[in-house]
């Protein structure tokens, strides 16, 4: 335990992050509606040692209750329609909606039409856009900074 | 010979059932030698219905199921016929009725709490004692198969690659198989080489991912930081060398565009050295982890006899003691002298599953050293054999054998099946809860690490 941690310690002071952030801090709960599972494991990574997301105050929360961003990936399914609207209705206000990647921007998406809801914003209002096939963890990073950014 | 008698035969001489989809009113069944010759048996439905085979090989149950639910045929024998695809049906046609004093149901997702793919899992328990697991996938089903038909075969090519970006290469792959051998072209060698090189690189980021979750299953941090680190490497290098982190786009039907030089080549085994050695590093850390490897011996046993028996595929299998990996079969990819490895204790738990994910990294490390010796160049397929209308192809991908079935009418599908290792194993995950405790779930389920995508297509 003690190398893996000074392992960790060597990985980060080879690794250029930016400044921790200062001042902004914001839960995100993630909502796969449909994706491919891209977004999901490049959404992962965004938290993996290299970039860090929680450095810059994000941290992925359990709940909706206790988040403030929801973080959609994937064109919306029918069947996913109704559980990602109930997660929208748990949160508390104010809350943001990010369509993270091309599908949840209805950008190239594949798939029957009587199975698919549409995008994210035929379902929900979306204060921000992800675009890629998947987006890779910097962007992911980089447009959730640019969201608080953009609001302060 | 009936289509019951001519499975019963296939499977009494060996074969296993790799897959069975309908097509219009027919339906198929795909038995698979360990050689890796294929039987296929079709039945055309009468009134709708056709007889069941889960009685003699039961992995079809799911297979059957769909089939019921997405081309409305009906099964004789199999009883009850749960709904598998079809959502928003009371709870009683879905689930395994569970009873007993202090019996109760744990409903978990669709939504999970992590950054997890959507899925709806229903235990039945008491206490913290899991008596039974009903999972409910298909939340992502977004019709890809269907919506195939009708595409010629290299714009179906998008369909298959849809369905899973973690294994895209496999199921590409699989499906340029399937469409090769219903062509009647075989790969030349370079063909079969960087299409090797190609499903290699996948596994490596894949096992690494897979070992990095378990890590986060038990809580352990530092190892699956550790790990993550690695995993973010290794798609580091499927971008340097093809220009995409999950290698879409690099496998193509007929041939490869993949161009490597010899510099590309040489920074590809050397940044493969170094994460072997930094694997090897950060696996012995986890393995001088006492409070860590005590969580993962006995929890989540699977059986060598049930795993044969439900279907189990790939590294799950394999951890059972099924000695059975598709790189092993056919003469399309690049694996000369491939054994399938085992773990040191095969006892088909957490511990041996991600046991087997280490060791067979060291094996892909393995057959990527030894075929990027030089340059890589675009390579063609070669036309070998007459055309045919169906064609069908095994892959092993980083969750197990996957099967791709492409029926076609001069050159536009007919129908696309993709029975993915993810597809095969969900079953085995439910299997495997059963009798263990409910905080542990996470644990086993992250040792399969399975894709709902993949599943639901």
């Amino acid at each position: 335990m003690l190398t893996l941690l000074k392992d960790l310690r060597r990985l980060r002071r080879r690794i250029d992050l930016p400044a921790p952030a200062r001042g902004r801090s914001l839960a995100v709960r993630h909502v796969d509606a449909g994706s491919c599972n891209g977004c999901e494991h490049e959404l992962t990574l965004a938290t993996a040692p290299q970039y860090d997301l929680q450095r810059y105050g994000f941290g992925v929360v359990a709940s909706p209750r206790h988040a403030d961003v929801l973080l959609v990936t994937g064109t919306v399914t029918t069947r996913m329609r109704a559980p990602l609207l109930a997660a929208y209705e748990a949160m508390p206000e104010p809350r943001l909606v990010v369509a993270l990647g091309d599908c949840a921007l209805g950008c190239g998406v594949l798939g029957c039409a009587s199975e698919l809801a549409g995008p994210v914003e035929d379902v929900l209002p979306v204060d921000l856009r992800i675009p890629g096939c998947p987006p890779a963890p910097a962007a992911i990073a980089a447009g959730l900074v640019e969201l608080v950014d953009a609001r302060q | 010979v009936s289509y019951r008698e001519t499975v019963a035969e296939a499977l009494e001489a060996g074969h296993r059932l790799a897959g069975l989809h309908a097509v219009g009113e027919t339906v198929r069944a795909v038995l698979v030698a360990s050689d890796g010759s294929a039987v296929v048996a079709s039945v055309e439905a009468e009134d709708g219905r056709v007889p069941s085979i889960v009685d003699l090989a039961p992995s079809a149950n799911w297979d059957e199921r769909e089939a019921a639910d997405l081309y409305g045929l009906r099964f004789d024998g199999h009883e009850p016929l749960r709904p598998l695809v079809d959502h928003d049906l009371e709870l009683a046609r879905w689930t395994v009725p569970v009873y007993g004093a202090d019996a109760y149901q744990v409903a978990v997702g669709p939504i999970h709490a992590g950054v997890i793919e959507s899925g709806h899992f229903r235990f039945h328990v008491v206490g913290d004692r899991i008596l039974h697991l009903d999972a409910r996938l298909f939340y992502k089903h977004r019709g890809l198969e269907r919506a195939a038909e009708g595409r010629t075969l290299e714009d179906g090519f998008a369909y298959a690659q849809r369905a899973c970006a973690a294994c895209a290469v496999s199921n590409t792959l699989a499906y340029a198989h399937a469409c090769e051998d219903a062509l009647g072209l075989r790969p030349s060698s370079e063909l079969a080489r960087v299409r090797t090189i190609l499903l290699e690189l996948e596994r490596v980021w894949s096992h690494l991912n897979d070992i990095a979750a378990v890590c986060a299953g038990v809580g352990l941090a530092a190892g699956n930081a550790r790990f993550a680190a690695l995993t973010e490497r290794a798609r580091e290098l499927n971008r340097a060398l093809t220009g995409h982190r999950f290698l879409f786009g690099s496998i193509g039907v007929g041939g490869s565009a993949v161009e490597l030089d010899v510099e590309a080549v040489a920074a590809a085994r050397a940044e493969l050295d170094a994460l072997l050695a930094e694997s090897r590093g950060a696996w012995r850390e986890l393995l001088f982890n006492a409070s860590f490897q005590d969580r993962l011996p006995d929890v989540g046993v699977v059986t060598a006899v049930d795993a044969r028996a439900l279907g189990a595929v790939g590294p799950a299998a394999r951890a059972s003691g099924i000695a059975e990996d598709a790189r092993t079969l056919g003469e399309r990819l690049a694996y000369d002298g491939f054994e399938p490895v085992a773990p040191r204790r095969v006892a088909g738990d957490v511990q041996a599953r991600l046991e087997q994910r280490a060791v067979e990294l060291l094996q892909s490390f393995d057959v990527l050293s030894s075929l990027l010796g030089g340059p890589v160049e675009p390579a063609e397929a070669l036309p070998r054999a007459a055309a045919k209308p169906l064609g069908l192809a095994f892959v092993e991908s980083p969750r197990g054998a996957t099967l791709c079935v492409v029926e076609h009418d001069s050159g536009r599908l007919r129908r696309l099946r993709l029975r993915t290792g993810s597809y095969a194993n969900w079953p085995v995950v439910a299997h495997a809860a059963a009798g263990n405790l409910l905080p542990d779930f996470p644990l086993i389920n992250k040792s399969f690490e399975l894709c709902y995508a993949c599943a639901d297509r």
